[in-house]
C-alpha cells in the first residue's frame, strides 16, 4: 500500500511544474492547485492522475469565488482507493474567459458534470457544450448557480427544443414517455427511438425535480442544511444527511462519539436493507410476478415500521446531526426486542423470497440477459454502486474509503460481471444478507455511551469532502464555508448522476416492454440527480 | 315458441353478460389472497362499471368516428357471441345463425376495431398496443382454430350445439387423450386471447409493457366501461367454451325448470373453477418476455395438432 507521503512525493515529481500541492483539514485530502496559465494542461493532468496514479474521477464542483479572489474555480475530485486518498484538482477560471478544455474524451464519466457546470455557472468545457441541467426553454445566459442570481426569482421562458440524437430510417419511430408517468415515480422524460420493438437509442431529459438545494443552502448554517440534505433524495435521506454531517465534521476536525458512529452504521445498513428489498419487489412487479412482489413489499413494510419504532421516522429523518445522532435506536428494551425480532423474522422471510425467485423459471427468464451493461461500458462511464458492482466495477467506499464503523466491520464487496438485471438483483441479495449480518454484529456496541458530541463552531473559509456508501452507491458532498462558518458552496453528488447514462446504454437492443424492468433494476433517483 | 326463444335469449344474456364482472372480481380476489392481501370485494368490477358509466367521456381532438363506434362494435360482438356459445342449455339461442367459425370471426371483428382505434388517436402507446395485438393474434388464431376443430372433428360438426350434444351422449369420450390435449391447447389460447399473464398483464400500470390496455389507454367514461365489460364477457365466453365444449356435464337439453337449475349450477361451478385456475396460473408465473409469447402459442398449436393426430390414430 502506498501512503499519502509517497503519493505527495510522486505528485510533486511528476506534476510539480504545473501545480502546487496543499494539505487540507481532512487528513485524506490533497488539493492540487493548478497554476494560472496552465489551463491547457487540465486534460493531460487528469489523464495522468487516472492512468498512472489509479485515481478515479468522482465529481466536479464549480465555485463562484469572485467575491473572494476575483475568479471562478473548478474542483475535479478524484478518489484513490489503494491509499484511501482524495485528490482535488483546483483549476482557476478567469471570469473574462469562461472556458476550460473538456476532459470528457479522457474521462467519459465527466461528460454530464461538465455540462452541468456549463448550465449552472456558464463555464464552458470546450467542446462539450450540450445542455443538460437547464431545460430547453431556459435562456442560454441563465446560469442559476452564480452568486448574483437570486434563488427566489423565476426563470424566464424562451422558445426551445429538446435536442437529442435523432435516429432516422425506414420503420424507425419515436416514443415519447413522460415526464409524468403512471404509478408513483418521479418525473423524467424518455425519448425512445425504436425499430419495431427493439430500442435503437434512448435520450433522457431530466432535471424536472431541480429544487435548487445547493443554491438555497448558501449562506445558511450547516445545522440548518442537515434538513435540506435529508430531502435531496427521499430514499437516501439518511445517507445524504450523514454524508453532509461527515463533510462538516471533517472540515471542523472532530469525530462524533463511538456510539454515534455505530448507530450511523446500523441505520445506513437498515436504509440499504429497506431499499434493496423494495427494489427486488419492484423488479418482480414489473415482470408481472405479483406474489413475489407482494412478499417483498410486506417485508419492506416491516423494516419501515422498525425504522419508526427505532427512530420515530420511517425514512430515518431527523436522526442525523452534526457531531453524532439525535436518538439512540436501542434505547429501551422494547426497541431492542423489536430490532431483534424483526431481524430474525426478516432473515427467514427474505431467504424464502430468494428461493421463490430463484426457483421460478419464468422470473429468471425475464431477468437473465436483460439490460446488459458491459464491464467495459461501466468502466468507461465511471458507473458506481450496485450498478457498477453488477458490471465488474469492484468499488465500495465502505472498503475503499472506510468511514463510519466500517473499518471495524468485515464488509464483503459483492461483484459480478454479467451486468444484466439478474446480476443487479443478485448483488442486492448479497448485500441484504451482508446488511443483516452487519446490523446484528453492531447491535449493542458501545451501548449507553453519549451519542452527540459537544459541537464546536464551524470554522470559516474551509472546505472538505463528506462521503458515505449509500445503498445506491457513493454519496459525495463537498462543502466550503464562508467567513462566518456558514455554507459558501455545497456540491452534492448522488450516485444517480453517474449512473443515468448507464441506463441509456443498457437498454440498447432490448425490447420496449423490457424497459421498465431494466430501469427498475438501476432504480436511479430523479430528485438526487436533479437536486 | 316465440316466448321460449325470447326467454332463452334473456337467460343467456343475463347469465353471461351480467355475471362477467363477477368472474373478473373472483379472479382479482383470488389473486389478492395469493398476495396476502385482503383485496377488494368480488363485486368491485360492478362498482367500477357503474362509476365509469356516470362519468364524462374525454375525446382526443384528433379522434375520428372510429373512436366513437368501436366500444359499441366490440361490446355488441361480445353480446352476439354470448348467444352462440353453449352455457346452460342446448341448442344455443342463435344456433341457426352461425357455428364456431362465426364465433372466431366475431372475435376477430372486435379485435380489428380495437387495433384500429389504438392507432386512431395517434398516441405512441396505442400504436405499440395495436402492433403487438395483431402480431400475437396472427399466431393465436390458427392455434385456436385447430383446438376447436379437433372437438369439431370428434363430433362431426362445427355447430357448437351439436358438439355438446354428441359429447353428452358419450361421456366416456370426454376423457380420451386427444380431447384432453385439445383442451390444454385451448386453455393456453384463452390466456393469450383474454390478455392474462403470462401473455399480457391486466393489472399493470406500465404503458410500455401493455398490449390490450395500451390500445384502450385513450378511453374514458362510459366508452371505457363498455370496453372493460366486453373484455370481462370475453373471458367468460372463453371459460364457457372450455367448460362446455370439452366437459358438457350437467347441460340442460330441455326448458324444464329443474334441468335449467341443474344446468345453471353446473355452469357456474365450472366457470368459477376455471377462473380459479386462471388466477392460480397468474399468481405463479411472471409475464413472458414479449418475444417468447409466440413460443407459448406454438406450444398450444402443437398440443392441438397432437390431439388431432391422436384422434385419427386412436379414434374417438
Amino acid at each position: 500500500m502506498t501512503t499519502k507521503q509517497e503519493y505527495m512525493a510522486l505528485l510533486e515529481k511528476s506534476l510539480g511544474d504545473r501545480l502546487t500541492i496543499r494539505e487540507a483539514p481532512a487528513p485524506n485530502e490533497l488539493y492540487l492547485s493548478l497554476h494560472e496559465g496552465a489551463l491547457a494542461l487540465v486534460p493531460e493532468t487528469c489523464s495522468l492522475l487516472t492512468r498512472s496514479l489509479k485515481a478515479h474521477f468522482t465529481t466536479l464542483a464549480a465555485n463562484d469565488e469572485r467575491m473572494l479572489n476575483g475568479r471562478f474555480s473548478l474542483y475535479y475530485i478524484f478518489s484513490v482507493p489503494p491509499a484511501d486518498l482524495f485528490l482535488i484538482l483546483q483549476v482557476p477560471v478567469d471570469p473574462r474567459h469562461m472556458e476550460v478544455p473538456s476532459i470528457s474524451h479522457i474521462i467519459e464519466g465527466a461528460n454530464w458534470f461538465e455540462r452541468e457546470v456549463k448550465d449552472c455557472f456558464g463555464i464552458i468545457a470546450f467542446p462539450n457544450i450540450y445542455k443538460l441541467a437547464s431545460h430547453p426553454d431556459w435562456p442560454e445566459d441563465m446560469h442559476v448557480m452564480l452568486k448574483d442570481v437570486d434563488p427566489g426569482q423565476s426563470v424566464p421562458r424562451v422558445k426551445g427544443r429538446f435536442d437529442f440524437k435523432e435516429v432516422e430510417g425506414e420503420g424507425v419511430f419515436e416514443i415519447p414517455v413522460g415526464p409524468v408517468h403512471a404509478g408513483i415515480i418521479e418525473p423524467g422524460h424518455f425519448r425512445f427511438s425504436v425499430a419495431g420493438e427493439p430500442i435503437i437509442s434512448l435520450a433522457l431529459q431530466l432535471f424536472y425535480t431541480h429544487k435548487g438545494t445547493e443554491k438555497i443552502a448558501e449562506g445558511r448554517s450547516p445545522r440548518h442544511a442537515v434538513f435540506l440534505a435529508e430531502s435531496i433524495s427521499g430514499d437516501s435521506s439518511f445517507g445524504h444527511a450523514i454524508a453532509f454531517c461527515h463533510a462538516i465534521e471533517r472540515l471542523s476536525g472532530f469525530d462524533p462519539p463511538p456510539r454515534a458512529i455505530v448507530i450511523r452504521t446500523m441505520l445506513l445498513e437498515l436504509e440499504r436493507l429497506c431499499n434493496h428489498i423494495s427494489d427486488i419487489g419492484a423488479i418482480l412487479m414489473d415482470v408481472g410476478f405479483s406474489v413475489g412482489a407482494a412478499t417483498a413489499f410486506e417485508l419492506k413494510e416491516q423494516f419501515l415500521a422498525l425504522n419508526e419504532i427505532l427512530t420515530g421516522s420511517r425514512l430515518l429523518r431527523g436522526v442525523a446531526a452534526i457531531g453524532g445522532v439525535r436518538r439512540d435506536p436501542e434505547n429501551g428494551p422494547s426497541r431492542h426486542e423489536a430490532l431483534r425480532k424483526t431481524l430474525e423474522h426478516g432473515k427467514r422471510s427474505f431467504e424464502d423470497l430468494v428461493s421463490l425467485i430463484m426457483t421460478s423459471s419464468s422470473v429468471m427468464d425475464r431477468l437473465e440477459t436483460t439490460g446488459v451493461l458491459s464491464p467495459l461500458d461501466a468502466y468507461r462511464l465511471g458507473i458506481t454502486g450496485i450498478a457498477g458492482r453488477a458490471s465488474g466495477i469492484d468499488r465500495d467506499y465502505r472498503r475503499d474509503h472506510p468511514h463510519c464503523a466500517y473499518p471495524e466491520s468485515h464488509v464483503h464487496v459483492a461483484t459480478r460481471t454479467e451486468g444484466d438485471v439478474l446480476a443487479r438483483v443478485r448483488i442486492r441479495i448479497d448485500e441484504i444478507r451482508d446488511a443483516f449480518a452487519l446490523v446484528e454484529d453492531l447491535q449493542g456496541r458501545h451501548a449507553g455511551q453519549p451519542i452527540l458530541a459537544q459541537v464546536t463552531p464551524v470554522p470559516p473559509g474551509r472546505s472538505a469532502l463528506g462521503y458515505v456508501e449509500g445503498w445506491r452507491g457513493e454519496i459525495i458532498h463537498w462543502v466550503m464555508t464562508d467567513k462566518t462558518g456558514n455554507i459558501f458552496r455545497w456540491k452534492i453528488t448522488d450516485p444517480s448522476f453517474h449512473n443515468w447514462r448507464a441506463l441509456t446504454l443498457a437498454v440498447r437492443n432490448n425490447i420496449v416492454p423490457d424497459f421498465p424492468v431494466i430501469n427498475k433494476s438501476f432504480n436511479l433517483s430523479y430528485s438526487g440527480n436533479d437536486r | 315458441m316465440a316466448t321460449i326463444i325470447l326467454l332463452s335469449f334473456l337467460f343467456q344474456i343475463i347469465l353471461v353478460i351480467a355475471l362477467a364482472p363477477l368472474v373478473t372480481g373472483i379472479i382479482r380476489k383470488t389473486k389478492a389472497r395469493f398476495q396476502h392481501r385482503r383485496g377488494a370485494t368480488v363485486l368491485q368490477p360492478y362498482y367500477d362499471l357503474v362509476k365509469l358509466m356516470r362519468k364524462d367521456v374525454v375525446v382526443s381532438s384528433v379522434a375520428s368516428w372510429l373512436f366513437h363506434c368501436t366500444p359499441f362494435v366490440v361490446f355488441s360482438s361480445m353480446v352476439v357471441i354470448s348467444l352462440l356459445v353453449p352455457t346452460v342449455v342446448t341448442p344455443v339461442p342463435l344456433h341457426w345463425v352461425g357455428d364456431i367459425i362465426a364465433v372466431i370471426y366475431l372475435f376477430a371483428l372486435g379485435r380489428f376495431f380495437m387495433a384500429l382505434v389504438g392507432l386512431d388517436t395517434a398516441s405512441a402507446f396505442g400504436g405499440l398496443g395495436s402492433s403487438r395485438e395483431m402480431s400475437i393474434a396472427s399466431i393465436v388464431e390458427p392455434a385456436m382454430m385447430l383446438a376447436i376443430f379437433t372437438a369439431a372433428v370428434t363430433a362431426g360438426s362445427t355447430d357448437l350445439s351439436v358438439i355438446v350434444d354428441r359429447l353428452s351422449t358419450t361421456p366416456a369420450s370426454m376423457l380420451n387423450p386427444s380431447h384432453l390435449l385439445a383442451f390444454a391447447g385451448l386453455f393456453v389460447v384463452s390466456l393469450a386471447e383474454t390478455g392474462r399473464i403470462p401473455v399480457d398483464n391486466p393489472a399493470t400500470h406500465l404503458e410500455l409493457t401493455m398490449i390490450h390496455e395500451a390500445m384502450i389507454l385513450e378511453y374514458s367514461g362510459p366508452y371505457l366501461a363498455l370496453i372493460e365489460w366486453a373484455s370481462q364477457v370475453k373471458l367468460v365466453i372463453f371459460l364457457a367454451l372450455m367448460a362446455n365444449m370439452f366437459f358438457p356435464l350437467g347441460m340442460a337439453t330441455t326448458w324444464s325448470p329443474s334441468a335449467l337449475a341443474v344446468g345453471a349450477g353446473a355452469f357456474l361451478l365450472k366457470v368459477i373453477g376455471l377462473a380459479l385456475i386462471v388466477a392460480l396460473v397468474e399468481s405463479t408465473n411472471a409475464k413472458l418476455r414479449l418475444f417468447r409469447v409466440p413460443e407459448l402459442l406454438v406450444v398450444a398449436f402443437i398440443l392441438s395438432l397432437l390431439s388431432l393426430i391422436l384422434y385419427f390414430i386412436v379414434g374417438a
